[in-house]
This record gives structure tokens, sequence and C-alpha cells, in this order.
């Protein structure tokens, strides 16, 4: 097993991208190789951060769920923030992300109407959280 | 050609013959890349030795795409801004019957020698007439704003809307939430921002082109934009809304600076101003900028929807998934963050 499979794949793609791409004989056929090595690129990148950004947006999310304890919805964020995924799997992370997600929309559309410091502690998190998984430009 | 282009080919070569009563033969075909709401082809048709081989770009319905549109609605608007001297390729036919080509399709005179991506902008000999094709670009759509609808004809098939701005977020808002895969606490917030400053109808109705970007016109070396692509979201509605879209930081990125590319925003505007003789609202501009960024998001999250469910696995639309979805995002809190450092996009005016 290659113990490196993000950096194997970034490598696939550049392979993709620079030796296979240019012998691709039709126009069609060249742009789709040049978007999927694009794709492999993106995904080599996610696939080494991509459990530890979800723990990292959730951390963030039980401290602004914490400093939010008299909004609407208490008791359902002080149950996510309590709980564990299912797995370490990234399917299993990636639910009880969303979990925390859906829980953050219904804070910030409260917090917009009531609570400024927490409006703008949302909007702190969201920029974080897409700078976290931004993909290289 | 690929056995499957030849029988694409051969096939449409068989069905104009007998449609345009005249013999034709195919003598090339080529998938165009980029066609992202429609399979596009090039396709060369020879009509005998006297005559030089007819050229015409065939666009059919894909299995799945980026943008669900009505195609009936299309070809119509290429007819309509045809008829009126603005610069599309010339419809040709529509054809909807899937027996045909098993998808409905349309057919559009091709028109050569020009260049579509946006890349080019940076290098010669386009670069050294970027500043033209950003004078006639901003003409052209203030031009388009400038049109009467009813001289236009489109108000016969296309619905007249009494709240543009309310129309378009609804129907995007509902785009996201329908295809949503996952919560989406950007959109979300950008939703609700909008809801919140609706602006009034500004009583300007024109044809909206929904999709007017670099990338969509066709351009050559002299500095010339012999045509305006890609339709298929075309609908009566409010003049900022094309003009705020053709400022998406998206169109540009990573550049912030030249809008679409081209030309500086504060240039590019006074270009359309002076065409479209109409002034921006300030305020209004604002909102549309922000409906911009969501609709882009809306579309990348539907394309996201259509690769992960659907019959079509198009790399476009996984790096719509993907890559787009994530430069939207940053684009929409860049711009709607209280504490934002304007990354990605000019402070909104």
């Amino acid at each position: 097993m290659i113990p490196e499979p993000g950096k194997a794949l970034a490598e696939l793609a550049g392979k993709l991208a620079l030796d296979v791409l240019p012998e691709v004989g039709s126009t069609y056929g060249m742009a789709n190789a040049g978007l999927i090595s694009l794709l492999m690129g993106a995904l080599a990148e996610d696939f080494e951060r991509a459990i530890a950004n979800r723990f990292a947006d959730i951390a963030e999310l039980r401290d602004l769920f914490a400093q939010a304890s008299a909004a609407p919805g208490a008791t359902e964020r002080a149950e996510f923030a309590a709980s564990e995924p299912a797995s370490l799997k990234l399917a299993d992370v990636c639910t009880w992300h969303d979990e925390g997600m859906a829980l953050l929309i219904e804070l910030h559309r409260w917090a917009e109407q009531t609570d400024t410091a927490v409006d703008g502690e949302i909007w702190q998190f969201l920029y974080r959280h897409t700078e976290r998984n931004c993909f290289a430009d | 050609m690929t056995p499957a282009l030849t029988d694409l080919g051969n096939r449409l070569a068989t069905y104009l013959s007998r449609v345009w009563e005249e013999p034709l033969v195919l003598s090339d075909i080529e998938q165009i890349p980029g066609g992202a709401s429609r399979e596009t082809y090039r396709v060369q048709l020879a009509r005998g030795a006297e005559q030089a081989p007819r050229g015409v770009i065939l666009r059919r319905d894909p299995v799945t795409s980026l943008i669900d549109t009505e195609r009936a609605l299309e070809f119509k608007t290429y007819e309509a801004v045809h008829r009126c001297g603005f610069p599309v390729p010339e419809p040709l036919l529509l054809e909807e019957d899937p027996a045909v080509l098993d998808r409905p399709f349309s057919l559009m005179a091709e028109i050569t020698g020009c260049e579509t991506a946006t890349t080019n902008f940076a290098i010669s000999p386009f670069a050294e007439v970027r500043d033209k094709l950003g004078e006639l670009k901003w003409s052209l759509l203030g031009r388009l704003a400038a049109m009467d609808i009813e001289e236009l004809g489109v108000h016969e098939f296309m619905p007249v809307p009494e709240h543009p701005a309310a129309r378009e977020l609804e129907y995007w808002s509902g785009v996201i939430r329908a295809d949503a895969l996952q919560p989406q606490p950007v959109a979300e917030a950008a939703i609700r921002w909008l809801e919140k400053r609706l602006p009034e109808p500004s009583g300007q109705l024109c044809l909206v082109h929904g999709d007017y970007r670099s990338g969509n016109f066709l351009y050559n070396a002299a500095g010339e934009i012999p045509a305006i692509l890609d339709w298929e979201m075309a609908h009566i509605g409010d003049p900022l809304e094309d003009l705020a879209w053709s400022f998406d930081p998206l169109w540009a990125w990573p550049d912030k600076v030249l809008a679409g590319g081209l030309l500086q925003r504060k240039a590019a505007m006074a270009i359309w101003q002076r065409a479209s003789n109409m002034e921006v609202d300030a305020d209004a501009f604002r909102w549309w900028q922000v409906f911009a960024s969501l609709k882009g998001l809306a579309i990348w999250i539907s394309s996201t929807e259509d690769f992960a469910h659907g019959e079509s696995k198009e790399p476009i639309l996984a790096v719509a998934g993907w890559l787009m979805t994530d430069r939207h995002n940053r684009i929409v809190v860049d711009r709607l963050n209280p504490a934002s450092r304007h990354q990605y996009s000019e402070p909104l005016q």
C-alpha cells in the first residue's frame, strides 16, 4: 500500500495533465482529461485534510453553541455538542458535520435578528470554514 | 472521428438532406468542450464538388446538464435577437422529435476563426485587444438592456415578471433547497440577506441573457465579438441582473481587479451606462451583485446533485461540485461577512 494516497493522487493528476492529455486526439477529449486532472488534484488536497477539517469545524461549532445558550434550540445544540460520529469513516464524519451545520443555520437565523455579537462570530466561523476547505487556485 | 460521432453525423446529414432538400454528406464532426447545458458539436457537411462544405453547430439535449433549461425558449430567443441584428449565431432549425438523433436538438450556423477561452485575454495577440473587447462586451450588454422587449417579441413566449428580483430569488433559492446534498450555511445566509433587502422593481424590463460573462462570447484577434452565445437562461428581467453577473469575481478568478478579465469595473460600468442610457442605482446593484454569487452557488449545487444522482458523469459537473462551489462560497462570505477583508471580491459599492 502507498502510505501517502493524497500525494500519489496528486502525482497521477500531474501525469494525466502533462503526459496523457497532450496525446489525446480530440479537443473534447483534451478538455475532459484536463478537467479530470484538475479534479484529481482537488481530491488529493482534500484526501489528507477532510476528517481533520470536519473535526476542526465541529470544535469551533461547540464553542459557538456554548456561547449562544440563550438562543432557541439550546437543547438540540447541547446534545449535538456532546455527540460523536458513528465512526471515523469520512461518510459518518460528514453526516455528523451536516447535523452541526444544520443547527448552525438555525442559530444564524436567530442571531441576525437578536445578537450582533453571535452573528459576527458565525460569519467569522464561516470565513475560517471556507478557507480551511478551499482548494488551491 | 469515433464510430459514435460518425454515426451521429451521418444521421444528421441524412436528416438535413431531407429537410433542406439538398444532398449533404458528412465530412467532419467533432464535439466541442464546454457545452455544459447542451452537447455541442461542430459538423462539416459536403454539398458536392462545386460548393464549399456547410458548417453547422449541433446542440443536442444532454442526458443531464449543469442547467435545466427549455430548448424551445432558447431557440426562440436566438431567433428574436438575431432578427434584431444582435450578434448571435444564426439559428437554423429546432427538432424536438427524439427519434431523429435520440434527443431533441437545434442547429446554428458555424462562425469560424474565433475563440471563447478567457485565458487568452492575458496573452498575445489577444492581450493587445483586451480593452477593445471589454468596450464591445459591455456596449453590447448595454444595447441589449436598451432593447424593447415588445419589439424583440420575447414577451410572446417568456413570462413578464411583476417583480424581477423577487422572482429570480424565489427560483434560485428553490433550486438550492431542492438540490443541496448538504446543509448550506453560506447560501442560506445570502438568501436571508437578499430577502431582507429586496429592491423595488425598477420599472425597466429587458431581455436578460442570464449567463453574460467572459467565456460565453466568440471573439477574434482583431478585437471583434461576432457572437454572444449560450442563451439558455434568457428571461425577461431587470437590466442590472446581467451587469452584476458579468462583474462576478468568479469570471476572472483569481484576479479581482478586472471584470471578466477585461476591464476595470468602473470603466465597464461607464460603457454599459452609455450604451444602455441607464443610470445604475447603487443599492439595487449591490443586491444584484450578491444575487449573482448566490445564483452561481445554486448552479454548482444543482450540478453536484446531477453528478451524484443523475445519469451523466461529465467531469464538468463534478468540477462544479468541488471547485466552483468552493469559490462561490468564498466569494459570498467575502461579500457579506461584516469583518470581511475582501480577499476575493471588491467591496460592495
